[in-house]
C-alpha cells in the first residue's frame, strides 16, 4: 500500500538548504522537523515548521544589516 | 458577441459595463459619443467614421476585405472594442451571416455634432459679473494644491496614526493634523475607504496594497481610479450613473479658465460639483447675487486623458549610482511617496535629499509595494536633466532593487504530500502522470518511487490510487 505523509515541501538555493539543515541540526532530536533530505535544493519538512523557518531566515538576513541612527 | 474579455482599467471599462439601456440613453448626449470616439483605439476610430453615413448593414466579409490579413487581430480586437461599447450593432441574417452597423442613437449625435459643432448648453458668464476671476497660473496652482490636499490628507493622518496613543475612528480627516481644514462629505471618504484604505474598530487606519500602489500612480490614473469609485458609489448615494457620467464627461469639454454659471446646474450635478471642487477639479467662486464655478485643467484633461496616454508632468527625481536620491520638489505629498520606500535624509525649502537603502526597500515590500512599482515611479518622475539620459535611473540602482526584492523570496514552500512505497513502476509511473495532469506534481525519484504532489489534490490521489488496485 502506497504511503502517504502530509508535510511542506521546500525548494530554495544551495545556500539556504545548507542553512535549513544546519538549523535542523542544531535542534534536539524531538524537534527536528526534517523529513526526508531530498537533494541539494529540496527537501520535505513537518508541516507546522513552515513559520519557523521563515522567521529564522528573516533572523539570518537582518544580521548583516545596519541602520544609520536618525 | 465580443470576443476579447478586457479586464476593467479605465473609465470606459466601467461604461462598457453598464447596462445596455443606460448606455442607449447616454449615447443621447452628443459629449458622451464625442469622448467615446475620442477613447476608442486608432482602426475603431477609422471604422467608426467610415460607418458614420451609411445607413445599411455591412457584412463582416466586407469588412474583413478592409484589412490586410496579417492585420487579423488587430481588425477584431477593435470590432469587438466596438461591440463592447455597443457602438457598432451586430445582426445575423438568414443565411447566418454577421453584419454590423452603427447604433441609430450614435450615428444621429455624432453625424450633429460634426455638422453643428459641440455647443455647450451654458455659456461663459460676463466678465462685468465675474470680477476676481483668477488667472490660469492661479487655476493650476489651486487645482494642483486641492488634489495634494484631497489625497494626502487621508494618507498623512494615517502615518501620525501609526502612534497607538491617538486613536482614530472612523472620521479619517483630523483638520489639527491638516494645515488647511478640507471639509470633505462622507461620501467621498466612502470613495477613499473603499479599497485604499481599511478600518478596523479600534484599530488606526491603515493603507491596503492596493492603496500604496495609488500612491505611485500618475495623477490621471489616480483621478480616473478616483471618478471610477465616485461613479460607481454614487447609485447607493440616489444620483443616477448616466447623468453623472455626462455631467462629468461634458465638464471635461468645457473651457479651463472661464466661469460658468451655477444656477445652469440640476440638482444631481450641484452636489456633485461640491464633491469636484474638494478635488481641485473646479473653483467655486462667488459673486454678490450669484456664484459659479470655473473648471480647472484637471477637468479639461479627463477627455484627454480617456486613453492610456497622457501628457508627462514635470519630472523631479534624481537617482544617483550611488543610492541617492534628489527630488526638486516642495510638494508634501511628493515627501511621503518618496518616504514610502526611501529613507529621507534632508528636506530643504527646494529639495528633498533621501537615499534608497536595503531598510527601507523591505519596509515598501512589506506593505506590497513591488520593486517594477518603485522603478516604474522613478522612470517616470525623471528631471529632465537626467530624462535625456538612457537609462533615467541607473542600473546598478534598478538591478539592486530587484536583488533585493528576490532576497525576500529565496525560499519556497508549498504544502505537499509525500508518496512512497509504490507496489509496482507502473503504478508510481501511472500516479506520476495522473500528478502532472491534475498539474499538482512538485517532484519525483523515480530510483526510489517517491512522489510529492501538492496537498490540495490529496484526495484526487487517494482515489486514483485506491482505484488501482
Amino acid at each position: 500500500m502506497v504511503n502517504a505523509i502530509k508535510g511542506l515541501f521546500i525548494s530554495c538555493d544551495v545556500p539556504m538548504a545548507q542553512f535549513i539543515a544546519s538549523l535542523n541540526a542544531s535542534l534536539p532530536p524531538s524537534q527536528k522537523f526534517i523529513i526526508h533530505m531530498l537533494d541539494n535544493t529540496h527537501m520535505f519538512v513537518q508541516a507546522h515548521a513552515g513559520e519557523m523557518i521563515r522567521n529564522k531566515i528573516s533572523e539570518f538576513r537582518d544580521l548583516n544589516s545596519y541602520e544609520k541612527p536618525a | 458577441m465580443p470576443q476579447v474579455k478586457i479586464v476593467p482599467k479605465n473609465f470606459m471599462d466601467m461604461v462598457a459595463a453598464l447596462p445596455a439601456s443606460k448606455l442607449d440613453s447616454l449615447y443621447t448626449n452628443t459629449f458622451f459619443c464625442e469622448a467615446v470616439l475620442r477613447s476608442l483605439p486608432p482602426v475603431s476610430k477609422m471604422y467608426v467614421l467610415r460607418m458614420l453615413y451609411i445607413d445599411a448593414a455591412v457584412s463582416a466579409k466586407l469588412m474583413q476585405e478592409w484589412v490586410l490579413p496579417d492585420s487579423f487581430s488587430k481588425h477584431k480586437a477593435a470590432i469587438d472594442r466596438l461591440l463592447q461599447l455597443r457602438v457598432f450593432t451586430e445582426s445575423i441574417d438568414r443565411k447566418r451571416e454577421i453584419s454590423y452597423r452603427l447604433n441609430p442613437k450614435y450615428q444621429e449625435n455624432l453625424r450633429k455634432y460634426l455638422v453643428h459643432g459641440g455647443t455647450l448648453s451654458r455659456e461663459p458668464m460676463p466678465s462685468s459679473v465675474t470680477v476676481r476671476l483668477p488667472t490660469l497660473e492661479e487655476l493650476d496652482a489651486y487645482a494642483l494644491q486641492q488634489w495634494e490636499v484631497a489625497l494626502s490628507a487621508p494618507f498623512v493622518c494615517l502615518y501620525f496614526a501609526g502612534n497607538l496613543e491617538k486613536c482614530f475612528l472612523l472620521q479619517l480627516i483630523n483638520s489639527s493634523l491638516v494645515e488647511r481644514p478640507t471639509n470633505f462629505s462622507p461620501s467621498m471618504m466612502k470613495v477613499f475607504q473603499r479599497g485604499l484604505i481599511t478600518t478596523r474598530d479600534n484599530e488606526a487606519p491603515k493603507l491596503t496594497e492596493n492603496g500604496f500602489r495609488f500612491l505611485l500612480m500618475e495623477t490621471h490614473t489616480q483621478l480616473w481610479y478616483i471618478m471610477r469609485e465616485y461613479i460607481s458609489t454614487s447609485e447607493g448615494r440616489g444620483m443616477d450613473t448616466a447623468e453623472l457620467i455626462s455631467f462629468l464627461l461634458e465638464l471635461s469639454f468645457h473651457v479651463t479658465g472661464e466661469a460658468y454659471n451655477m444656477n445652469t446646474l440640476t440638482e444631481v450635478q450641484q452636489i456633485a460639483i461640491k464633491d469636484l471642487a474638494t478635488l481641485g477639479l473646479v473653483k467655486l467662486q462667488q459673486g454678490r447675487k450669484e456664484s459659479w464655478f470655473i473648471p480647472t485643467k484637471l477637468a479639461t484633461n479627463l477627455s484627454v486623458s480617456l486613453s492610456d496616454s497622457s501628457s508627462r508632468k514635470e519630472g523631479f527625481v534624481v537617482v544617483e549610482t550611488n543610492f541617492r536620491l534628489y527630488a526638486y520638489s516642495t510638494s508634501k505629498l511628493h515627501c511621503e511617496i518618496l518616504r514610502l520606500f526611501c529613507r529621507i535624509e534632508y528636506q530643504l525649502p527646494n529639495l528633498i535629499v533621501g537615499a534608497i537603502t536595503k531598510e527601507s526597500l523591505y519596509t515598501a515590500f512589506d506593505n506590497g509595494i513591488t520593486s517594477e512599482q518603485i522603478i516604474l515611479f522613478l522612470q517616470q518622475h525623471a528631471h529632465p536633466r537626467v530624462a535625456q539620459k538612457a537609462p533615467a535611473v541607473p542600473e546598478n540602482v534598478t538591478d539592486q532593487i530587484r536583488l533585493w526584492e528576490t532576497d525576500l523570496n529565496r525560499v519556497e514552500m508549498n504544502l505537499a504530500h509525500f508518496y512512497e512505497d509504490f507496489p509496482s513502476m507502473d503504478i508510481y509511473e501511472a500516479a506520476c502522470d495522473y500528478a502532472r495532469e491534475l498539474g499538482g506534481f512538485l517532484w519525483e525519484d523515480s530510483k526510489k518511487m517517491r512522489l510529492i504532489v501538492r496537498g490540495e489534490m490529496h484526495e484526487e490521489m487517494k482515489d486514483f490510487l485506491r482505484r488501482q488496485k
